[in-house]
Parts: structure tokens; sequence; C-alpha cells
């Protein structure tokens, strides 16, 4: 009786799946996708600024995704497709397009209100070609228009790169002076839309954004020395935070909220954690140090990574979150700047390999595996660069470079490649990606 | 003077006599012995070295890693070599020393030597050297996206051969998409690095609705630990592989999934 209960389980459960066969050699190349240009689908004279920016921002996000191989608009076909009637198959699916994927849609302003649709479609299989059909309203302002594309770029990113979420909604906060004084500023992941953010008037510096977003810790000096300060974007003020004496600095968030940072309290720097609320002090490291730049294991959150001082040179050490387990994972020249990958596997810091007088070693980003302590080199003969820090998605770095003659904010893809500058107004100096 | 130094000697030589014979007669007593025990006294001729010895059995349990200490030196950067790239290196010209040029010395006459005949055929042809499918370090093509650290050796035809569903054939693009995340956040380099070629490893897991995998085990082993070990990782790595398409009905995906190693 069991057996055959068993048996009939047996059979239910295998029929109620598919299989897929597949494995690795069969070529991992990035996607093939053609984003052609969205149609007006109602005659309204705003149609053409904002197909414009909907056009421009789609096709960026989709070209920073890092992801795609992006066909050239001068490949398509005459003919785009507004609607999935539209599309004609082989026009796309052999050369010279020869996509595998085509974003299109249309854009239609009517009344002070925008309608956008847009599919995905797999061209290759024309049985069942959509991937993804989707249709946004909004006021018919750019920005909102942006916002959508944005929207349309993450749906198709998280699709096609395997359910890890797009970062074109996600923002960038960074150190300005260019109102004079070092200011905290945010932007968006292109470096579109930059605003201030803190009006203090002395000197704040690294910011860092909270797992949820809703709060920014940084470090700012003022009457009482550097002290740890928190700025809310629910209440958009700064809100209190203790102060522990001494010099604190840098600032960092571990996934379920707790702050650690670097403070001189008892005369020498050394990493301390705190509650977000800023109680239940604790010291993790002793001695003389000097610890700073303290950052955690973002998966996990129960590795630290620091920069320590104490054997002369500073070093990239890593403990557990407890202070326990201390390793270091740098063996020669200069080392700062860790900041730890959001699957936890590697570290991106700051390096300069060959310090002192007579090396002429540069200021690079190195990226390191931290099972396997192998590094790999990502930025080359391009000036000074420094605080690297991680995109939500894994795939991008954002960081600060001396390249163009000036500090300013530039992204890459985390292998190095597609290296584009955010920012050019004034000097801008340690970003920090937020956690979506 | 003489006499004295030859008594003297003649003395020694008839003092020694008695201890001489006694050592040579204890040294011949000891030599018997060493041969009376090695042929006699048993489990001396056996060679038992490394042997684990007649005691009891030995559980030895396999790790998956040792952890071994940070790297003191430079580390070389093997993501450089991983991939094979597209890049030849170039064939290492042989120079020819310079012919040592006598010292001239006044005493010795220079002989000439007569001009050695060129001809033609001097010069036997050299069969073409095999060309070698190896890259010598630092030589290969571009390293591999650090977030693939990868890099997948040959590239092939894409094709799965379902049964069941359709799953394959509706949604390639899925299919694509795990195995490219899958071939990312599979890690070479736990592999054993003596081993240079392997069976292919078979694993099967699930997909779930929410793009969780699930229920990882091996199907068929490459017979090599450490291969079988770093195939199971790479899907532990994998947190979501994105939500199954909206428009499939059923609950779950099984995948069969193959990992070809190749150093």
């Amino acid at each position: 009786m069991i057996a055959v209960i068993m048996l009939l389980l047996l059979a239910a459960a295998s029929s109620a799946q598919d299989w897929i066969r597949t494995g690795t050699g069969l070529g991992v190349e990035r996607v093939r996708l053609a984003a052609s240009d969205f149609k007006p689908s109602t005659p309204d004279a705003n149609n053409v600024n904002l197909l414009k920016t909907f056009n421009d921002t789609l096709w960026n996000d989709l070209d920073n995704a890092g992801i795609f191989d992006l066909v050239s608009k001068s490949f398509y076909p005459l003919q785009v497709p507004g609607q999935p009637s539209e599309v004609n198959f082989s026009a796309w699916n052999s050369p010279p397009p020869n996509t595998s994927m085509l974003a299109f849609g249309n854009l239609g302003a009517a009344a002070g209100k925008v309608t956008v649709q847009g599919w995905l479609y797999d061209v290759k299989n024309e049985k069942s070609p959509q991937v993804l059909g989707k249709q946004y309203t909004d006021n018919a302002t750019t920005d909102a228009v942006r916002v959508i594309a944005h929207r349309f770029a993450d749906e198709i990113i998280f699709r096609l790169g395997g359910g890890v979420p797009g970062i074109a909604e996600s923002k960038i906060y960074f150190v300005s002076e260019r109102t004079g004084h070092k200011e905290i500023w945010m932007m968006d992941y292109d470096g579109a839309n930059q605003q201030q953010i803190t009006h203090l008037g002395s000197i704040s510096l690294s910011p860092r954004i909270s797992p949820d977003g809703s709060r920014l810790a940084f470090s700012s000096i003022d009457k009482g020395g550097w002290e740890i300060m928190m700025y809310s974007f629910d209440l958009n003020r700064m809100v209190s935070f203790p102060r522990f004496g001494g010099m604190n600095l840098s600032p960092s968030w571990s996934p379920e909220g707790k702050i650690a940072f670097s403070s001189s309290r008892n005369s020498y720097p050394n990493i301390f954690v705190v509650d977000a609320s800023g109680g239940n002090l604790k010291r993790l490291t002793t001695g003389q140090g000097p610890d700073v730049s303290p950052t955690w294991n973002r998966k996990t959150g129960s590795q630290i990574a620091f920069v320590s001082g104490r054997t002369g040179l500073p070093q990239i050490y890593t403990m557990e979150a407890d202070g326990t387990n201390l390793q270091r994972v740098t063996d020669q020249g200069y080392a700062v700047s860790p900041n730890w990958s959001p699957n936890g596997q590697f570290l991106t810091f700051s390096w300069e390999r060959k310090y002192g007088p007579g090396e002429p070693g540069s200021n690079d980003l190195y990226l390191m595996d931290i099972a396997s302590k192998q590094w790999v080199q990502l930025t080359h003969d391009a000036g000074r660069n420094d605080f690297p820090c991680w995109s939500p998605d894994g795939r991008h770095i954002v960081f600060q470079s001396h390249r163009s003659g000036s500090d300013q904010i530039w992204t890459m893809l985390a292998d190095g490649t597609n290296v584009k500058q955010l920012t050019f107004k004034g000097g801008n100096t340690q970003p920090n990606w937020s956690w979506k | 003077m003489a006499a004295i130094v030859n008594f003297d000697i003649y003395s020694e030589h008839s003092q020694l006599r008695r201890p001489l014979a006694w050592s040579l007669g204890l040294h011949l007593t000891f030599a018997t012995f060493v041969v009376l025990y090695a042929v006699f006294i048993p489990g001396f001729g056996r060679n038992s070295w490394g042997t684990g010895g007649t005691g009891d059995a030995m559980g030895a349990t396999l790790v998956s890693a040792v952890p071994l200490p940070a790297n003191p030196t430079e580390t070389t950067n093997v993501l450089a070599t991983e991939s094979k790239g597209l890049a030849k290196s170039e064939p290492t010209v042989q120079e020819k020393e310079p012919e040592a040029i006598p010292i001239p010395d006044k005493n010795t006459k220079t002989k000439l030597k007569p001009a050695p005949i060129k001809s033609a055929t001097q010069r036997k042809p050299q069969p073409e050297p095999s060309e070698s499918n190896q890259i010598p370090y630092g030589e290969g093509g571009p390293v591999s996206g650090p977030y693939t650290m990868t890099a997948g050796g040959a590239k092939g035809g894409f094709g799965f051969t379902g049964s069941g569903g359709d799953f394959g054939s509706q949604f390639g693009w899925y299919v694509q998409a795990v195995q490219r995340k899958v071939t990312e956040n599979w890690l070479k380099y736990e592999v054993d690095p003596r081993i240079a070629e392997a069976k292919r490893v078979y694993v099967t897991f699930d997909i779930a609705r929410d793009g969780h995998p699930s229920n990882v085990e091996i199907e068929q082993s490459s017979g090599v630990p450490s291969l079988d070990q770093s195939a199971v990782r790479a899907l532990r790595r994998i947190d979501t592989f994105g939500p199954l398409p909206p428009d499939y009905s059923g609950s779950k995906v099984s995948v069969e999934f193959w990992f070809d190693y190749k150093r």
C-alpha cells in the first residue's frame, strides 16, 4: 500500500516539471540586444522631447548594464516596430542586426500625461517571442520619462541578467567642494540629478547610505572635533547621533543596520561598532593601530575588512564581526579604502603596490578574491584612483580618480572596462553607492 | 738512540697483541650477532615503512579546502592565464653567440684558416614545429571579467536535449541566463591544480518559481572530488536565477547541468 502511494507521488512529481539540460563550455556570451527607438503613439508636440529623453536614457541604461552586447542602431532595419504586430522577425534575427533580443515600444503624451508601452522580444523564437510587456503612465515631464526608462531598463536587466535587479534607479552619494565647503551630495547612478544634501559649512567626509536607504551616516568636524553625523531622508534633516569623543571617522553600515567606525576615544584609533541608534558601543580592535576605514561583508554581515597601520604602512586586514580571526590580506605597499562586494566574494581597494622613494608606483584599484587571496588590477596608468565602492548588482564599481586633472567620480564595470566619468564640476570625492 | 727507538717500538708491539685479539674477537661476535638477529628475529626483514600497521581501521575525512595561510610573496596573477586567449606567444629568436676573437699573441703565429665554403645546401630544411596549444604565463588573452573569474573554455553550439515539457524551446532566454549564471559562479581554481582534465560532472537541481535553486545533487561524479565540490559550490553560491517566466505554468523546473573541466 505504502509503496503504491510512493509510486503515485513520484509519478506526480516527475510529471509536474520540465527539464533543462545544459552545461558549461557552450559559449558564455553577452546577450545580443537591440533597442530600437520608441515611436510616438499620439500626435502631441511634446512627444519629440520626451522620446529623446526616453530613448537616450534607455539606451544608456542598457549599455551600462554590462551584460549586453548592444547592437548598433546603424544596423537596424529602416522600419522599426512600435507595436508587437509590426515586428519583422527575419529582419532582426539575421545579419546585419543578428540580434537575439529586441526592445521596442511606443510613447504618447496626451493632456499632460504620458503613456509608455514597452516590449522585450526574443526574436530568434518566433513561436513565443514575448519575454516582457509593460505599460507605464505618468506626468508628461522629462523627469518622469527618465524614471520610466530606468524602470523598463531594470526590468529587462532583471529578466536577462539572471534575477539580479538592475541599478538604473540607484543613487550615488559623494563629497563635493563645489560650494567652497566639503558637503555631501547625491546623484543618480548615471551622474544626472546632482543635488546637495548637507549644508553644514564645515568639512563632511565619507558618506555611507544605510541598507534601507533612509539614513546617511558621515563624519564631519565641528566644535567638538570629528564626529559621526546622521542625516535622515525620511525627515530630510540632520538627526542626532551620540558623540563619542576623540576622532570618529569612516562609518560603515552592516546589512543588519549596525555601524562600524574608527574612533580614537581610547587614545588610539580603533574599530568600534554601535547600533543604528548609536547605543551598545563595542570595541573590536586593540593596540596602537591606527585602524580605520572598516567595511562589512555585505552579504553575510559577519566579517569586517579594515585598514591598519600597525606594521607601518597601511594594509588591509579582515576579521570576524566580533573582532576575532584577524588576518592580513595585503602583503606590501600602501593599501587603503577597502569595500566588500555585494556577493561577499570580493574586496576592492586602492593599492600602491610599490611605495616609497624611487618607486614609481601609481595608486590603482585592485580586486581580491577573499577566499583565495588572488587579486587582479582594475585600473592602469590613469592617475590616482581611490575610494572604490560596489554597485548593488555587483557588476559596477564607482571610484574617485584624478585622471582628468582633478578629483572626479567615475564608474566602471567590475572588470575594469567601460570607464565613464560622472562628475565634472569642482572637486568630487569619496563616492558611496546605495544598497538598492 | 736508535736502539732505544727500536726497543720502544718493539715493546709497543708486544703490548698491542692482546688487545688486538680481543678487539677482533668482539667485533666478530658482534657481526655474527647482527647476522643471526637479522635471520632469526621475525619482522626485521619486512619493509614496513609507511604502512599503517595492523591496528584499528583509520577513518579519513575529505575536507573541501585546506585553510592555507596568506601568500607571503607577491601573488602571481593566475587570472590572466585561466583563459586561453587568442594571442599566440612570439617564437623566441635564437641569437647567435658572437664568435670569440682570439687575443693576438706576439709569440704564436696565427694560422690563416681557409674560409669555409658557403653553399646553399649547407642548411638542412627543418620541419616546421607543430603549433602548441599552450600559452605561456602572462601571454594569454584578456583577463576574464572578475565577476565571472571563471573563463569557460571551449565555445560550442548551444543546444539542449529537452525531455518532458518544452521549457527550453519556449524560454530559451531563461535557459541561457541559467547557463551564464552558473558558469560565472564556477570558480575553477577550487579544483585540484594537479588535475589537467576530467570527466564531465553532471549536477541536477530544481529552480523554484521565485528562481531559487534547490536540491543540488551530483548525478554523475567526475571521479575528482574537488571538481565535484566546485560544481556544487557554484550552485550554492547562487541565490536566485530570477523568477521563472510568468507565462510558464509549472511550479518548478529541473535542470541537469554539466561541467566540463579542462585546465
